[in-house]
């Protein structure tokens, strides 16, 4: 599910970057850093704005600035039951890898309709029922969320393709 | 009849507490006893249906007798009745009985078609042997049995006879409806006496408890036995003892003896070996006589239920067992045989002498490994112990005295040489019994499994939190979560329904973990794959599947083996090395963990082989760089955590675990084998993505020779490296701190950091950091200034020969006074301020990208500051 996320940042900014470019930069940095970030609870999509760009200070010592950054990002945070759409990345005997987005899924073997079967010795290997459902490399499917594993930069998520209204689009 | 008490179960149903013996015989109905007798003896382990009808007829006995005493006119009296029973039980025997009684008695034979109308024609006969003609005992004694009334029992017969032929069919058929539908009747009440009408009362015979030698009550229980077989109730001088029995272990050093009178029980003992009758003989208590006979109720050990071995040489292994003996007390098992056939023995046995030989001598050769049993290896070497019996349905053999069917041992063994209890038997283990099946599992019984493993359950499975579910008895169907546990009793908080809220309790038997697909596991125990971490997929009744997150492969285990985690990243954990660790093999061999199991290391080594070792094998563990940097075939940097592609071969791809020397580790999700990890070399890799977005380009914080230089982490430049010959050898130096300040000596060898002095005063070779020395000018003992850039000593007192060293920035160069972070930086960042060589090429290579920045911030341009300080030094 998509939310909108007011998040602050902070910033540290060597001295030779201060000067009149200084906000540019920093949203730059901004954008660079967070956008696409995963924290193992959410996607960061997109840096919709700044809120509000702190001033700088000047840390004792180092002489890098510390600016603090309220910024409102569009976050994706898969749940388990969610509906997505995603793409099969490689398909292997033991179930269809498949990318939502940023997010990883797995469909085991169990999860995949059983009428859907392994069929190893086509090119590229593929999952088929041997009439118009066919899932290999690039297939789009529809699936829903299993499970949701978080790790410390990265979600792992799995998945099932084995419900009405479920599987290749 | 001693040993009958003994084969009771005193804890079933039925036959609890049969404590009213048959009463005593008399010398009266000699010809039918001494029979019977023997018949009692041959079937000892009768079949429980049998006995019980048999109580049922003698408890009128026992009715009679509370009511009137026990006096012997009355006793005669019940012998109706008992003969009756015993003659059913005579029934069961006839082949027997009839074999023993051959020769003089060949008249019987004939007889084949009346059985028990002989018996009962003997019966009467007894009566009227009573009424009229008696015997003088001892000629009874002398006579073989029957033989004195031979004639009288053709009379009986002949009159018997006559009498059923004048009955009408009618009255024959309720005479015989009475006799025998009554036992019937008897037999199925027995089922509903209550059990305290079957108690012992005073009335009934006492027990004894009687001191013999310790571990051999048995034997004397069977010396009494035949004491009571060679001096029958009928004989001049019986045995008075109505019943014997032992305890065994648990009251070793005791006999019981049930008899009337303790005098009877003195005198059956009299002059028995290891019994001692003279010492303090203990009269049982009538309350406690149950107790006395209670069977422990044993663990019902069931066909196809899992146990181990206690000892010997299959120690701890998992048996199934095939059979139960009726008794309960051996059982016949499968086991997986552990076989050298005769490998282990054979080694230079030739040479030897074989009277030197002992076995046992080599405790170092462990037992063989459990393997089936193979009649080719067997024949190798041990052809001639080797036998082919032809079981049924499958092929036997017969080798070394034991017996092996379908690959398996099959073994009698006593039930106290079994564990039976806590089995648990791994999963592992048991696909080595699965039958005839390659893969194993197929055949595999997982209900009866996990029954087994149901009855092992330890509480402490279950830990406060976890959510469970009943699936049987009354609560069937609660969904609730743990809150505390005591003993087998699980108290849980229900969370779904109409009790939602409450706390109920239930037994761990009834319960079961309640996982839902998607949920994240740890395998907890009971099966190979503890301490596996996954995510289930699908629940089915009691077995969960799971994906693995190592392997991605799917687990199918109990949901008892599982809880819930919160753990993430890598499972399994040996000791200090965990799934995906590098360590060092050999000086030459690094390896990547790619499975812990409980005792061994998976490794993939840099080799791309993998094998299996053991942590001892390790040589160390490689503390992972998080900083080290490679290049890829396009010299792209890669670092930790970077995506690459191999070019040639499969283009696996992966993201980088570990970086050593060429050698990438790599670790792929959607790769099942080896959990994803493959081993390539760095020049046979492109950079897919790095981490983070760290552009594959030029890097803008990298860019600025400020931060460069403030040795920011990641950004700093190795100290540099000094080419050729050291040029501090030979030099004369001084000590200007530390214990040897002051003292003067030659270098004699020197290294990046140290030198080996060698003083002129002490004649020693010391190491001495180079940054103490200073160096002299041997003659003038003047201080000489070293090159700069080589890592040189300096004199820190001295003034930069020139305005510009090592590695200081061009700012702070031109205006010291701009930055003061770094502006009086001097001596004590003297080490890092050496410029290397690298950064000075990256600059000019990137430094049209600098030079938008440096001119945004207006300094001089870079060019005419750099350019002079980019030669080569």
């Amino acid at each position: 599910m998509f939310f909108l996320k007011e998040e602050t940042k902070v910033i540290t900014l060597h001295p030779s970057y201060f000067g009149p470019n200084v906000r540019e930069y920093l949203i730059n940095r901004l954008n660079e850093e967070e956008e696409g970030r995963c924290t193992g609870d959410h996607f960061v999509i997109c840096v919709m704005d700044m809120v509000d760009i702190g001033e700088g200070r000047v840390l004792p010592s180092s002489g890098q600035a510390e600016y603090t950054i309220k910024y409102r990002a569009i976050i994706w945070k898969p749940f388990r039951g969610e509906t997505v759409d995603a793409i099969v990345t490689s398909v292997k005997p033991t179930g269809i890898f498949t990318l939502a987005g940023p997010l990883s899924v797995f469909i085991a073997r169990k999860n995949i309709p059983s009428d859907i079967k392994w069929e190893p010795n086509t090119v590229p290997p593929q999952y088929t029922d041997h009439a118009d459902q066919v899932i290999e490399k690039g297939t789009s499917l529809r699936l829903k969320i299993l499970g949701v594993k978080p790790d410390v930069a990265a979600i792992n998520a799995i998945g099932t393709i084995k419900e009405d209204y479920l599987g290749p689009l | 009849m001693s040993r009958n008490m003994l084969d009771h179960d005193f804890g079933s149903e039925e036959e609890d507490d049969d404590f009213n013996p048959a009463p005593a015989y008399d010398s009266d109905n000699e010809d039918a006893r001494p029979t019977h007798q023997d018949d009692d003896e041959d079937e000892e382990d009768v079949k429980p249906a049998r006995r019980v009808e048999r109580r049922a007829g003698s408890e009128e006995a026992e009715d009679n007798e509370d009511a009137d005493g026990h006096d012997d006119e009355e006793e005669d009296e019940n012998d109706d009745d008992d003969e009756e029973d015993e003659d059913e039980e005579d029934a069961v025997s006839r082949p027997k009985k009839r074999r023993r009684r051959g020769g003089v008695h060949n008249f019987f034979e004939e007889e084949a078609g009346v059985d028990e109308d002989e018996d009962e024609a003997e019966d009467e006969e007894d009566e009227m042997a009573e009424l009229g003609g008696e015997m003088h005992p001892d000629d009874m004694d002398a006579l073989p049995v029957g033989a004195e009334t031979d004639d009288r029992r053709h009379r009986q017969l002949d009159r018997q006879r006559e009498l059923e032929a004048s009955m009408d069919a009618e009255k024959q058929a309720q005479l015989l409806k009475e006799r025998y539908g009554r036992n019937r009747a008897a037999a199925s009440d027995a089922v509903v006496v209550p059990k305290r009408l079957l108690l012992p009362s005073v009335e009934d015979p006492s027990i004894w408890g009687v001191r013999c030698k310790p571990g051999k009550e048995r034997e004397v229980i069977f010396a009494i036995q035949k004491r009571i077989e060679e001096r029958p109730m009928g004989s001049r001088n019986p045995m008075k003892i109505i019943s014997a029995f032992e305890r065994g272990g648990a009251m070793s050093g005791y006999v019981y003896v049930e008899a009337r009178r303790q005098a009877d029980v003195m005198d059956g003992l009299q002059d028995m070996s290891n019994v001692y009758p003279r010492t303090k003989m203990i009269l049982v208590p009538v309350r406690e006589m149950p107790d006395l006979l209670r069977v422990q109720k044993s663990e019902e050990l069931l066909p196809g239920g899992w146990v181990r071995i206690k000892r010997g040489k299959y120690q701890n292994d998992l048996a199934q067992i095939e059979e139960v003996e009726t008794n309960g007390l051996a059982v016949t098992v499968r086991l997986v045989p552990r076989l050298d056939y005769g490998l282990n023995e054979d080694t230079g046995a030739p040479f030897m002498d074989p009277k030197r030989k002992r076995p046992g001598m080599n405790p170092a050769v462990a037992r063989p490994p459990q393997r089936l049993f193979s009649e080719a290896e067997a024949k190798k070497k041990h052809a001639k112990y080797l036998s082919a019996t032809s079981g049924l349905g499958g092929k036997s053999w017969s080798y070394l005295g034991e017996t092996y069917i379908d690959g398996f041992l099959i073994k009698d063994m006593k039930v106290q040489h079994l564990i039976t209890k806590n089995v648990s038997p791994r999963l592992e283990e048991v696909t080595m019994f699965a039958r005839g099946s390659e893969d194993g599992t197929a055949n595999l019984d997982l209900a009866s499994l996990a029954e087994t493993l149901k009855n092992s359950t330890a509480e402490d499975s279950y830990l406060p939190g976890d959510p469970v579910e009943v699936f049987r008895g009354e609560q069937q169907g609660l969904i609730g979560r743990t809150t505390s546990t005591r003993g087998d009793i699980v108290t849980l908080q229900v969370t779904e329904g109409d009790l939602a809220g409450q706390h109920i309790d239930a037994p761990v038997k009834s319960l079961r973990k309640r996982f839902r697909e998607g949920d994240h596991v740890k395998v907890i125990g009971g099966s190979r794959y503890q301490d596996e971490l996954g995510m289930v997929v699908q629940v089915k009744d009691d077995t969960v599947t799971l994906l693995s997150d190592m392997s991605m492969q799917e687990i199918t285990v109990f949901s008892k083996d599982l809880r819930l985690s919160a753990e993430t990243g890598v499972d399994g954990k040996l000791g200090m090395f965990d799934v995906h660790d590098l360590v060092q093999l050999d000086a030459a061999t690094v390896a990547c963990i790619v499975k812990v199991d409980r005792e061994s290391l998976r490794v993939l080594d840099q080799n791309g082989s993998i094998r299996t070792i053991l942590p001892t094998q390790v040589t160390n563990k490689i503390t992972p760089r998080r900083d080290a940097v490679a290049t890829d075939r396009n010299g792209a940097e890669i670092r930790h955590g970077d995506t690459v592609r191999e070019v040639y071969g499969e283009q696996r791809n992966g993201v980088i675990l570990h970086i050593h020397r060429s050698f990438l580790f790599l670790h792929n999700k959607a790769q099942a084998e080896n959990s994803g990890i493959t081993v390539v070399r760095t020049t046979n890799v492109v950079t897919v993505s790095a981490k983070g977005g760290r552009s594959t380009g030029p890097d803008l914080t990298k860019m600025n020779p400020a931060l460069m230089s403030r040795g920011a982490p990641g950004g700093m430049m190795g100290p540099p490296k000094s080419f050729g010959r050291d040029r501090m050898i030979g030099k004369t130096v001084m000590v200007r701190k530390g214990p040897f300040k002051g003292l003067v000596g030659i270098v004699k060898d020197a290294g990046d950091l140290q030198a080996r002095v060698e003083f002129h005063s002490k004649n020693k070779l010391m190491s001495i950091s180079k940054e103490l020395l200073v160096v002299k000018d041997p003659v003038t003992g003047q201080t000489i200034e070293m090159g700069r850039g080589r890592g040189g000593p300096r004199v820190p007192s001295a003034a930069p020969p020139s305005g510009w060293q090592g590695g200081r920035t061009p700012v702070a160069a031109a205006d010291s006074s701009r930055t003061p972070a770094w502006g009086g930086a001097s001596s004590a960042r003297s080490k890092s301020f050496h410029v290397s060589r690298p950064w000075p090429t990256i600059l000019t290579e990137r430094s049209s990208t600098c030079l938008g920045w440096h001119e945004r911030f207006s300094h001089t341009s870079v060019e005419e500051r750099w350019i002079p300080y980019l030669k080569p030094l």
